[in-house]
């Protein structure tokens, strides 16, 4: 210890940011960073799109998550659905703040992990929580496939949100941030579209595949909707590692294959 | 609320969301209104600064803990602590390295442990506990029952911390943190306890001549931002669309008495208000 502020009556540490306000980030020129685990292959099980569906939708692509989990390093997030959307809207009408949302929120993804863990076990499903996350080597050592829920840990401490309660991180969020952390180049979505459209495609049978765009493109084109939350969209812009989003429609037997495969199937969202 | 509705491959329970994107404009703003529920409106969240506190040691803690000793019998109160120093090293020696940004918001949160015991020791006789974040709801019980809870103040991002606009720093800090556990509990007052007599116009250990700015507006705050902050950016981010927190107090912790002012509601230090959102 020693008192680098010239009789400030501090006990510092000298390092770097001893005496830097934080609250500045301006930069840092010898910053180098370390993509932790680059090989893991971050998914995202959509909770409306497939888990809702049931049997019919789910087994098949769990089969293909079994077939390629001895040569791929799977882990396994979960959407929410129609139950967290029950929630949403029941919170809502209680007039509870966004934080709240985001907390009761995990409920619904954490079952519907439960579930895969479940229909997964016999090939290693494991069910893991936040609190987990430095137990995924061990996990991938011995072949399992970690599953876990796709909402970050934020609860409580989720902002609140512009014209509306929903929080703004939700299960996209969480799993677009895992894969940044671990410096995953991509984070798959399995839906029960083919990716991204000009328009609701559920709605609007004229609407257009867009194949591949970039980031920064389709926030300039403003859609009213997309099929991936807007801060996930936000943050490709200026994500270190994870540079592209995939959207695949789980439904199409081998769709979630060829994606494991590294294919350019659905609809790749780039950083630009 | 509880049809349950098929028909489209998949099972939806009724309700006013279903079938929705919840990334569909039209749908987000269906969940607005102009009411929320404050759930705990005259709770005193105080924040004590780990850098400009804490790394002083007794002579800023002792007399800090006396006062909030003898101000808990007044107020329903809760206590966020900093990190200080042990923050900005590790976060040192965690860039050298090349950790991802999330890594380095992963381990902050232990350095801030810390100071909580170090105040939760000079205040268990007062009644404090160390409150944690799984006791999220646990917060009636203490007050109801006479305790001073005590909490570390960054949020729960850990690995999951958003890719910041600049630079590898974590930008959802501290003082962040408390801000939202205020505003999701409805409370409308934050105090903030630091080693200045509050928000100057720029750093005033660096310039001689810094202004105090006594009193002034978010929007005032946000159109001309000093560029040595006092309190992290996303506060003022966040609190743009934040519904409840109307005062964010700072108060200079080493002069006695000033945060026993300011409970009390007199505008010492800075007061930064905000005006009513449907005004």
């Amino acid at each position: 210890m020693h008192d680098p502020g010239h009789g400030s009556g501090r006990r510092t540490i000298e390092s770097k940011y001893a005496d830097e306000p934080l609250t500045q980030n301006s930069g840092d020129s010898s910053y180098d960073a370390v993509a932790l685990m680059p090989d893991v292959k971050v998914l995202k099980m959509g909770g409306q799109s497939i888990m809702d569906r049931g049997r019919s939708a789910l087994f098949p692509i769990l089969d293909e998550l079994a077939a390629a989990k001895d040569k791929h390093k799977l882990l396994l997030c979960c959407g929410g659905g129609t139950r967290a959307r029950h929630i949403y809207a029941m919170a809502s009408d209680l007039e509870l703040p966004t934080g709240v949302l985001a907390a009761l929120g995990g409920y619904v993804p954490r079952q519907n992990a439960r579930m895969l863990q479940m229909l997964l076990a016999k090939h290693g499903g494991i069910f893991m929580l936040h609190d987990d996350f430095e137990k995924l080597p061990l996990y991938f050592r011995l072949g399992c496939i970690p599953i876990m829920t796709g909402m970050p840990p934020f609860g409580y401490w989720e902002k609140p949100t512009e014209n509306g309660r929903i929080p703004q991180h939700r299960t996209d969020a969480g799993v677009f941030l895992s894969a940044e952390v671990l410096g995953a180049k991509r984070a798959i979505f399995i839906k029960d579209e083919a990716g991204l459209y000009d328009d609701d495609p559920k709605k609007n049978k004229s609407a257009k595949h867009i194949s591949r765009i970039g980031a920064r493109e389709l926030l300039k084109l403003d859609l009213p909707d997309l099929i991936v939350e807007r801060i996930v969209i936000e943050y490709l812009t200026r994500a270190r590692f994870c540079h592209e989003l995939q959207i695949v429609n789980g439904l199409e037997r081998g769709m979630v294959t060829r994606a494991l495969e590294g294919e350019d199937v659905g609809t790749i969202i780039y950083r630009d | 609320m509880s049809k349950l509705v098929t028909g489209d491959g998949r099972t939806h329970i009724a309700s006013s969301l279903m079938r929705e994107s919840l990334v569909d404009r039209s749908v987000i703003a269906k969940t607005d209104s102009d009411r929320e529920f404050s759930i705990m409106p005259d709770v005193k969240l105080v924040g004590l600064g780990g850098h400009s506190i804490f790394d002083r040691g007794k002579e800023a803690l002792f007399p800090l803990a006396e006062e909030l000793a003898s101000l808990r019998h007044r107020y329903k109160m809760m206590i966020g602590v900093g990190g200080g120093t042990r923050v900005r090293h590790t976060i040192s020696i965690a860039l050298d390295l090349g950790l991802p940004t999330g890594g380095v918001a992963q381990l902050v949160g232990a350095m801030e442990e810390a100071n909580a015991v170090f105040l939760n020791a000079l205040l268990a006789k007062h009644g404090s506990i160390v409150m944690q974040r799984e006791h999220f709801w646990e917060l009636p019980l203490y007050l109801e029952s006479g305790m001073l809870p005590i909490v570390i103040s960054i949020p729960p991002y850990h690995f999951w911390e958003p890719p910041p606009e600049h630079g590898p720093l974590p930008t959802h800090g501290s003082d962040f943190g408390l801000f939202i556990h205020a505003e999701v509990l409805g409370m409308e007052k934050l105090y903030f306890v630091k080693d200045e007599d509050g928000l100057y116009d720029r750093d005033p250990k660096k310039h001689k001549d810094a202004k105090l700015i006594k009193k002034i507006s978010l929007g005032d705050l946000l159109a001309n931002m000093p560029e040595d902050l006092i309190l992290d950016r996303q506060l003022f981010t966040a609190w743009k669309t934040a519904r409840h927190v109307r005062e964010v107090h700072i108060v200079n912790g080493l002069k006695k008495g000033e945060l026993t002012r300011a409970l009390a509601g007199e505008d010492v230090g800075t007061v930064i208000t905000k005006e009513a959102r449907h005004a």
